[in-house]
């Protein structure tokens, strides 16, 4: 089971009207690995996780998720797919009517049978595990901070044990300090708890840190795709003006060093 | 071998006690989990652990089996034979035990507390939308010293919406009443052969007092809600933030064209309403009391004195200005979030309904005493 990918995208073909979105996408994301998505704004990062976990139907191409043709499945296997993998939207989408406890509790009551008395306990785990302080458990998602906020939507999305996790820009709007936080959680949730990650990320710091492997999209094709020192070294004008911007930036702290 | 032994059971040797851990732990089987482990008779002593066996273990199977050995008053003594990756999982969880035992603080308040905190919540409310009026007649005063400062175009988009759109339906719900009010009025004037005075009562009842009510009821959720909607969300996403920091004012920009887009929109209403309630009544007035059209019109005009209109219209205006002042200051005060656009906006339909009526009977006595 360990060998199988976890993801395999083949092929994705993605047309809004005129234009041509992805043209011909693949990728596979063996069990256990953080990848991640990068490219410029526009070139359809967060349209390709749509399509892969079932939101959004591809022109052509297929995409398999946890062994389970996603656009040819049934709704019964989708439904029982759906539980086994968790995803964090942009700005959390908490329900905002509910409290966090409550907001984590809501799929577990929905999917699963937990006996009641360790409903309370579990709940208060996810967000332990999340990285959150038990106080939170009962305050509205319109009380917390932004970054309280994601991590919240992470215990939500970890409610259901997931084995893959999406996450569509989990560090933008945080300041370095939380996001890199936030990055140290995606990697505890990897090594400890054995998920499989898939990130659409602009941050480098995250990319640097914490991705074991990055896809590049570029002109609706996937342009690099390895570790990221290897995507580092590929010579495109986007990708070497991307990765300028940190090398310019140490250097400016070196210069200041000396 | 009984179903609760699939998951774990316990070994002894001598004082040692061994909790051997069997098969699948994770979330959908968390029911049959819990109930083998507490039937499994946990001693309340340190326990070895045993997960050869053990195939999966989620967080949710590492919980439950922490718990129950916490609850039982026994402890780990030793953890044998687990994977790398179930090991991790352990740790994980036994590092949080401690978070998941904390119930939250749960804020209950009595009833006497409740009622204060309404009481305080409802004044402020009270003071709020007297303020916000104040700062709307302060705006209004600037437009008349600098009438360029008027915002005609947003004026007119409001009006479209507020008064054109609305006129369909303000002609069908009047239509109606006045042929309900009619048919009403005809079947107890008809006893007593005074079918005529049918017309007097529709005329001066639609005029003064039923078209106002009705007109502004209707204005009051299409309107009202919708400022308070358009504001609210125009807050969350510090639409109305950017105005101020572009130096402009949020009361001329947005309040002050609704406002007088309402205050202008809803007499004209009312006159509509009028109209259409008397050409209901005149529809059934023929066939049912045989007042013909002529005879109808003729006797609205010998009748229907002019004040009876006007004391329409000017409650018009200010149920209007009652409105915009509500709805709008509504929306300002939205918090941060979707849910409170929701009550805000059920909150102002209620509110201005409420202040419509209250008025009018304010109204029915002012005007009495005045002798219109």
């Amino acid at each position: 089971m360990n060998g199988a990918p976890v993801i395999e995208v083949d092929s994705i073909v993605t047309r809004f009207g005129a234009q041509t979105v992805h043209d011909g996408v693949s990728f596979s994301v063996p069990r256990g690995q953080i990848a991640a998505i990068i490219g410029g704004s526009g070139s359809g990062k967060s349209v390709l996780v749509r399509e892969i976990i079932g939101l959004l139907r591809p022109a052509a191409g297929r995409v398999r998720l946890l062994g389970i043709d996603v656009w040819s499945a049934s709704e019964e296997e989708l439904t029982a797919l759906r539980r086994r993998f968790g995803m964090l939207f942009q700005d959390g989408a908490l329900f905002s009517s509910l409290t966090v406890a409550q907001n984590v509790a809501t799929p577990l009551i929905e999917h699963a049978d937990v006996p009641p008395h360790l409903l309370g306990p579990l709940v208060r785990l996810r967000i332990a595990l999340a990285g959150l302080p038990v106080e939170a458990a009962s305050k509205m998602p319109s009380e917390l901070s932004g970054g309280m906020r994601k991590r919240a939507a992470v215990a939500r999305a970890l409610a259901l044990e997931p084995e893959v996790l999406f996450l569509d820009e989990p560090t933008s709007g945080l300041d370095p300090i939380t996001a890199r936080a936030f990055d140290r959680l995606l990697r505890f949730l990897c090594d400890d708890l054995g998920l499989t990650i898939l990130v659409v990320t602009h941050d480098l710091d995250t990319l640097l840190s914490i991705v074991d492997r990055a896809i590049v999209l570029a002109g609706g094709k996937v342009i690099a795709d390895g570790p990221v020192k290897e995507v580092m070294r590929v010579d495109d004008p986007w990708l070497q003006s991307y990765f300028r911007v940190r090398t310019m930036l140490q250097g400016t702290e070196n210069n200041r060093g000396t | 071998m009984n179903a609760s032994a699939r998951y774990c059971w316990l070994e002894r040797s001598g004082e040692q006690a061994t909790l051997v851990l069997s098969g699948t732990w994770h979330l959908p089987r968390i029911a049959e989990i819990d109930a083998a482990l507490a039937g499994a008779g946990m001693p309340a002593s340190p326990l070895t652990l045993d997960g050869a066996a053990l195939t999966t273990l989620d967080t949710a199977g590492a919980l439950a089996l922490l718990r129950r050995i916490a609850d039982a008053g026994a402890s780990i003594e030793r953890l044998a034979n687990f994977s790398v990756s179930h090991m991790r999982v352990i740790e994980a969880v036994l590092g949080r035990l401690g978070d998941t035992a904390v119930e939250a603080p749960r804020r209950r308040h009595g009833v006497l507390a409740l009622l204060g905190m309404h009481v305080l919540e409802f004044r402020a409310l009270m003071t709020g939308h007297l303020d916000f009026f104040g700062r709307s007649a302060a705006a209004l005063g600037d437009i008349v010293l600098r009438p360029r400062a008027l915002r005609l175009k947003e004026l007119a988009a409001q009006f479209q919406h507020v008064c054109i759109e609305a006129i369909p339906v303000v002609i069908l719900v009047t239509f109606l009443i006045g042929v309900v009010l009619a048919y009403l009025f005809g079947m107890q004037a008809e006893k007593y052969g005074a079918n005529i005075f049918v017309v007097d009562g529709v005329a001066i009842g639609t005029s003064r007092e039923l078209s106002p009510i009705i007109v502004a009821v209707i204005v009051a959720g299409r309107s009202g809600a919708a400022f308070t909607a358009q504001l609210g969300t125009m807050l969350l996403t510090e639409e109305i933030d950017a105005i101020r920091t572009l130096g402009l004012s949020p009361m001329q920009v947005l309040v002050i064209p609704r406002f007088l887009a309402l205050v202008i929109a809803l007499p004209l209403l009312v006159f509509v309403g009028d109209v259409s309630g008397m050409a209901g009544a005149m529809t059934v007035a023929n066939p049912l009391l045989d007042i013909t059209p002529t005879t109808f019109i003729e006797r609205v005009h010998s009748e229907l004195r002019l004040e009876h209109v006007f004391v329409g219209l000017v409650k018009g205006a200010v149920f209007a200005a009652f409105i915009a002042v509500i709805g709008c200051r509504m929306g300002m005060t939205v918090s941060r979030d979707s849910r409170s656009i929701g009550i805000s906006t059920t909150s102002t339909v209620v509110q201005c309904i409420v202040s419509v009526i209250l008025l009018d009977a304010f109204f029915a006595i002012l005007f009495q005493e005045l002798g219109y």
